[in-house]
Formats: C-alpha cells, structure tokens, sequence
C-alpha cells in the first residue's frame, strides 16, 4: 500500500521537461503567428499605393536590410525607409528580375531561441518558422556608366507587379513579367 | 651592499614596458611588401560570366556588389571600378578582374536548419586577374558555401570575402615589373 502512495505521489515528467514542452508550445504560436502575418500580407491588394520591402544590397545611399517602402513612379523606382531613401530612374535601368527563395523568420532572436530548446526542439521549430518571398534584382548603371545591382526581397507576390509596372513605363527586360493571378483569372472570365 | 630585486625589476619594466609597445607600433606601421606593390594598381570588377540560366540573377548581382564591397574594405588597391565604368579608361595601371561560373548549388536555408548537414548553398567560380595588355597575375578557383546560418544569399558574401583574401596573399608584381615580365 505503502509503495503504491508513493508511485502516485511521483510525478510522471520532470520539471525540465515540462518547461521544455511549455517553451515550445510559446514558441510554436509564436511562429504561427508569424505564418499568419505572412499569409495577411501576401493577400494585400495590388492596388496598395507601394510595397514593404526589405533593402537587400546595391542601392546607393541606403543601408543593407533596412525595411522600407518601394513604390514605382514616373520618374522611377522609389525606396524609402526611415531616415533614408534611394531610387533609380527608370531610362537607367537595364534589366528586371524577379525570383522567388524562402528564408526562416524571426531573425536573430528566433535563432538564438531556438538554439536553446532541449532535445532538438529548436530545429522541429525551424520546420514551422520559415516564409516564401519574392526577391526583385534590378541592373542599372549611373551616370558614368558603371554598373550597379540593387536587390529588394518582399512578400509572395509583388516582385511581378512591380516589374510590369516598371516594364510599362519603359524600363527594359531581357524577360518578359509574367502575367498575374488576376489577370489570368479574367482572361479566362472573357473567354467564358 | 646588495641592490634591491623588486627595485630592479622595477627599472626593467619601465624600460621593457614602452620599448615593446614601440616594436609593436612600428610593426603596424611598416607596410607589407605585397600590399605596397598592389596598392598602385586600380581594378575593375566585371560582373560573373555564366551560361544562361545557370546562375540567378541576384546571386550574380550580390557577388559583383559584395565583392566590389570587400576590395574597397581592404584597401589593397588604389581605386576599385566597377563594370563599364568610364572613369577608368584612362587609368594606366588598371587590373581587370574576370570571374567565370564553374559550378553553383543552390541550398535550403529550412533545411538546413532543421538537418544541419543538408542544404548548403555553393558557389564556385574560376577568378582571373590581368593588366590592360592581357598579362594574367592571378588565376585560381575559389568557393563561398553557406552550410549552417544566413540566407543563401551569405555565400556570395563568403566567395567575396574569399576572392579579397585571394587577391590579398597574392604576390601581384608592381606595374613597372608585370610589364617587364609581360614583354
């Protein structure tokens, strides 16, 4: 009988253990929440007057990985971040590119984060903690004619709208903007 | 009458102590050969030869503006040009730097995250360096790998970083002598 109260009175998982799993339930939310703002912005409408981006490399006068504001004018490609801002103009560029890569969010601190999670918990993690994006590459030269490259990486989806717009208003590139979404879906409407 | 130890090595700190914080400064100080010689020439930077569709677009971008980067941080030459630059028409002792694409892996940064011995990045390129007359100075293959941390995009800050180091251990001779040597 003794021993029977004791069993009982033992508890089935380690302190440790529970923290460990509570941490990773923290930070499993934590990461879907992150996947819930991607999705939010990936689904913002073309129509928005300019696209969060983040400055990669190669603009002039802006810093690497500021976050900011690219829009696209007459005049030409604008990105505007706090304190900062570059642009390139349109009869300078020389070719357009978009491309698609994903990359894990939650920068440093995730990093470091989950690191420190027990039993590899910190790389089950990292299968939930990671978003698609869309990188733009622009190829440009300045006034002396010496060759620049600028790389903006922001939400699925808007590379190509800001490419055709680009290509619009006259810039060149080697390969054509793929048509989006929404003009494929009405397309197929006319046809209807 | 004995001399005194603890005032004696007293006396020798205090002539030991600055006369090696003086060998030290003038270390510093003294250039190293190599980097004198390199330091009167001027490169130009052209961008990553590859086959079409063989090397993305950003990825040749951010390794003609990492290394452009990395050469104006070493400080190793006069000035550094980029590609199609007129300005550097008229420099005389001008080095173009050549890189043509030998082989290119593009990873996962998930996957490497989650397995930690899969899904690196590689990029790998044949580098050649040559005076306007066509003499070639340096020529080797370098690799920048992103295998743990960073984005795919950190190997080529890694191959610029390489390509510096390269060019920095490199004997490049002093204009006068790659002519000569060139003749």
């Amino acid at each position: 009988m003794l021993t029977v109260l004791e069993n009982t009175r033992r508890p089935k998982y380690g302190r440790k253990t529970l923290c460990a799993a509570l941490l990773l339930l923290l930070m499993s939310l934590f990461c879907a929440s992150l996947q819930a703002q991607t999705a939010g912005a990936t689904s913002a409408s073309p129509a928005a007057p300019g696209v969060r981006a983040t400055h990669v490399l190669g603009l002039e006068g802006v810093k690497r990985n500021h976050h900011g504001t690219l829009t696209v004018q007459a005049s030409g490609l604008n990105f505007a971040a706090k304190n900062t801002s570059g642009s390139i103009t349109i009869a300078s560029i020389q070719d357009v590119f978009t491309s698609q890569d994903s990359h894990q969010t939650g920068g440093k601190v995730l990093t470091v984060a989950k690191m420190g999670v027990p039993y590899g918990g910190g790389r089950f993690l990292s299968l939930f903690s990671h978003e698609k994006v869309d990188s733009l590459t622009l190829e440009y030269r300045d006034a002396n004619g010496a060759l620049h490259g600028a790389i903006f990486s922001m939400p699925l989806g808007q590379a190509d709208l800001l490419k055709k717009q680009l290509v619009d208003l006259g810039a060149h590139a080697s390969i054509p903007p793929m048509q989006s979404q929404a003009d494929k879906k009405d397309e197929g409407g006319t046809k209807q | 009458m004995k001399p005194n130890r603890s005032l004696l090595s007293l006396r020798f700190a205090n002539i030991a102590g600055p006369a090696l914080l003086l060998c030290i400064v003038c270390l510093g100080l003294v250039p190293r050969a190599g980097a004198a010689e390199a330091a009167a020439w001027s490169i130009k930077v052209e961008p990553v030869q590859a086959e079409e569709g063989q090397l993305p677009p950003d990825f040749s971008m951010a390794i003609y503006e990492e290394l452009l980067a990395q050469l104006k941080k070493t400080g190793q030459f006069q000035q550094v040009y980029r590609s199609g630059d007129h300005q550097a028409d008229g420099v005389p002792n001008l080095l173009v730097l050549r890189m043509t694409l030998l082989n290119f892996e593009r990873g996962n940064q998930t996957e490497r995250a989650v397995t930690t011995v899969k899904g690196a990045t590689k990029v790998q390129v044949h580098l050649k360096v040559s005076s306007r007359d066509g003499n070639t100075l340096v020529e080797k293959d370098v690799q920048g790998t992103v295998r743990l941390f960073g984005e795919n995009l950190k190997a080529t800050y890694a191959l610029a970083k390489h390509i510096a180091e390269t060019l920095r251990d490199s004997s490049i001779p002093a204009p006068g002598a790659a002519k000569a040597a060139g003749q």
